[in-house]
């Protein structure tokens, strides 16, 4: 393995088991993901992608192979242990944005906080510093249901980055949302690369980001079809 | 840390008011059960021992029969002779015996004409016993002289039976005059309370119950050991019946103040635990309820928890919040419960001062409250425990992927 290496999987395989019969959504995966780089994860509905990135972000275990995050095997983590470094390491954004429908959007920010015991003082400083750079400083005390979806994704962006992780993963980001405000979620991620250096995994089916993107992994049938530098010619496979 | 958990615990307690208020007066009601139960309970026990600590330590009880079969003994008149009492009197260590007499005898007075307990009292022989160890002391008045037709009354009698009654009243028993001269402070029970008292000599001579007595009392001479005393009269008793009578089957209760403080206790705790046991059937169903509800809760909060473990929360986490839920609907139960349990046996206790129908207490210790507090928390932990459980379980991606 590559000391640069920041996240790295070998040789994974995530099957689940559907009473008798055994569905293979992953096989064989192994790639490596450097620090501070763009990677886009494409790939057709069914594919493996939401698994892929799963168990990039260690929300999810694969059934065979191992798991690097920063040269630590996080296979033989348990479950609270994987809730630790997630916490602290890995910023999750959602399509659904996921955001907790009883806080309100300042409360929400912090939460992630609240996990790795920083004091609250330090919390609403850091969540009012995150929701006013994603430009939502006059919606701290809204809830959720009261905003719209960009504003919405904006503040699972702020909440991503609430205990300045290594890397933010992204699943389909711009899903729930119209173009014009899906690019503007996207252009605050890019923002986010370019201007504080973090390593951002997204799933995405948006060209553009592909083309933005220095790593693209094409998966098809939970498979690694192709893996492609920055430069290189995308072939599109599926298109939205 | 755990701050931060109650916060969000009360908060999803309160996104769900109605709910959260339905599982509580669950709690409300079973605590309520619980709590005046058993503070009416406890209080009745104080009375009673404090009636029996009035008495004093070295007085024993003689009763005909045996314990465990003492309304036999009642219903069959079963009673005390002469000889048997003066088999008591014989023995070594008595100081003195009293026969408790009474009867029932038709008393005018102020031209109102009404059934009242007779007893008969033994000024001549044992006024001193009376005075210090039947804790029997004067209101208003002086005690009757022995051989005079004077009287003696319960605090009840000029409130209740004869109202008006005062110390120089005249009235007529069988016949005969009396004048009342005395009333006690209250000794504590309805029956006592409402006691006409007279001198047992005449007493024994206008009802015709000249001699024997259904019970009597006993003082034990200081420097005696009152248990030891008691199983002497009980062997001299069984020994006169034996001899005199023939009978080789008699039996005899003999009981020491300590004894009788160690009966009723006995029963009160059996009855306490009775009560406590019904009334914690209405509190299971209220934890069944707190149960019910924190796994509608999980249920519906499956994609929140899958989002709090996506941020960094442990299982300990989730678990925590969840348990401090339930926990809070115990304990806000507990605290309704308890008002209102002690407020209705507060109530009670008050009404049974207006009309003194019967005399209890109720007994508000801290320790009661501690109790109720304590029991009602854990019950709501317990309750929220499985649910709790089967949250944390969940698997991070398998919760964020439920609708």
């Amino acid at each position: 393995m590559t000391e640069t290496s920041l996240i790295k999987l070998e040789n994974v395989w995530k099957i689940y088991q559907l009473g008798k019969v055994e569905l293979t959504v992953l096989r064989e995966i192994s790639l490596e993901i450097a620090p501070g780089s763009f990677v886009s994860i494409l790939g057709p509905s069914g594919s493996g992608k939401s698994t892929l990135l799963n168990i990039i972000g260690l929300l999810d275990t694969p059934t065979k192979g191992e798991v690097f995050l920063e040269g630590q095997n996080t296979s033989r983590f348990s479950e609270d242990e994987r809730a630790q470094i997630r916490g602290k390491k890995v910023g999750f954004i959602f399509q659904q944005f996921n955001l907790l429908p009883n806080l309100n959007a300042l409360e929400n920010v912090a939460i992630p906080m609240v996990f790795q015991g920083i004091p609250e003082s330090k919390r609403r400083e850091r969540a009012k510093f995150l929701l006013s750079s994603v430009g939502l400083k006059e919606r701290i005390s809204h809830r959720p249901s009261e905003l719209s979806g960009g504003e919405q994704q904006r503040i699972a962006i702020a909440r991503s980055l609430a205990n300045n992780p290594e890397v933010v993963i992204a699943d389909e980001p711009t899903g729930n949302l119209d173009s014009v405000t899906g690019q503007k979620i996207m252009e605050v991620l890019i923002n986010l690369h370019k201007e504080e250096g973090k390593t951002i995994i997204v799933v995405t089916h948006d060209p553009n980001i592909a083309d933005y993107s220095e790593k693209i992994i094409n998966l098809k049938d939970g498979q690694i079809a192709s893996d492609h530098l920055l430069g290189e010619k995308v072939l599109w496979e599926s298109k939205k | 840390m755990l701050t931060e958990y109650f916060k969000i615990a009360i908060k999803n307690l309160r996104t769900r008011p109605l709910r959260s208020w339905l599982t509580i007066l669950g709690i409300v009601i079973g605590v309520f059960l619980i709590m005046s139960l058993l503070s009416l309970s406890e209080g009745l026990k104080a009375t009673v021992l404090k009636q029996l600590r009035a008495i004093g330590k070295d007085i024993v009880m003689i009763i005909p029969g045996n314990l465990s079969d003492i309304m036999t003994t009642f219903l069959g008149g079963a009673e005390l002779t002469e000889d048997d009492l003066n088999a008591i009197r014989k023995t070594r260590g008595v100081e003195v015996v009293i026969p408790n007499v009474y009867k029932a005898e038709v008393m005018k007075s102020q031209g109102e004409s009404k059934t009242v307990l007779l007893f008969g009292i033994d000024l001549k022989n044992a006024l001193e016993v009376y005075k210090d160890d039947l804790g029997m002391d004067m209101a208003e008045g002086r005690w009757p002289e022995a051989g005079k037709r004077e009287i003696l009354v319960g605090n009840l009698v000029p409130k209740e039976i004869f109202p008006g009654l005062k110390t120089g009243t005249r009235t007529t028993i069988k016949g005969k005059q009396f004048e009342i001269v005395g009333i006690l402070k209250s000794l504590g029970s309805r029956q006592d309370d409402s006691m006409i008292g007279i001198d047992l000599d005449i007493f024994r001579e206008i009802t015709g119950k000249k001699e024997g007595a259904p019970q009597a009392v006993a003082k034990i001479a200081s420097g005696f050991s009152p248990e030891e005393v008691a199983e002497d009269i009980k062997e001299n008793l069984l020994e006169t019946r034996r001899r005199q009578r023939g009978e080789e089957e008699s039996s005899f209760s003999v009981l020491t103040n300590e004894a009788m403080t160690g009966m009723v206790s006995n029963i009160m705790g059996v009855i306490q635990l009775a009560v406590f046991a019904f009334a914690s059937i209405a509190m299971i169903v209220g934890g069944i309820g707190i149960m019910n509800t924190m796994y509608t809760s999980v249920h519906e909060r499956t994609r929140e928890i899958g989002i709090l473990k996506a941020v960094g929360a442990k299982s300990s986490t989730i678990t925590s919040v969840f348990l401090i839920e339930s926990g809070v609907i115990g304990l806000v139960g507990g605290i309704g419960g308890m008002i209102f349990g002690l407020g209705l046996a507060k109530l009670i206790e008050l009404v049974g001062q207006i009309h003194p129908v019967f005399y209890i207490s109720a007994s508000i210790s801290p320790g009661l409250i501690i109790f109720g507090l304590t029991f009602s928390f854990l019950i709501g932990c317990l309750s929220g425990f499985l649910p709790a459980r089967s949250a944390a379980k969940l698997k991070p991606v398998d919760a964020l992927r439920y609708e």
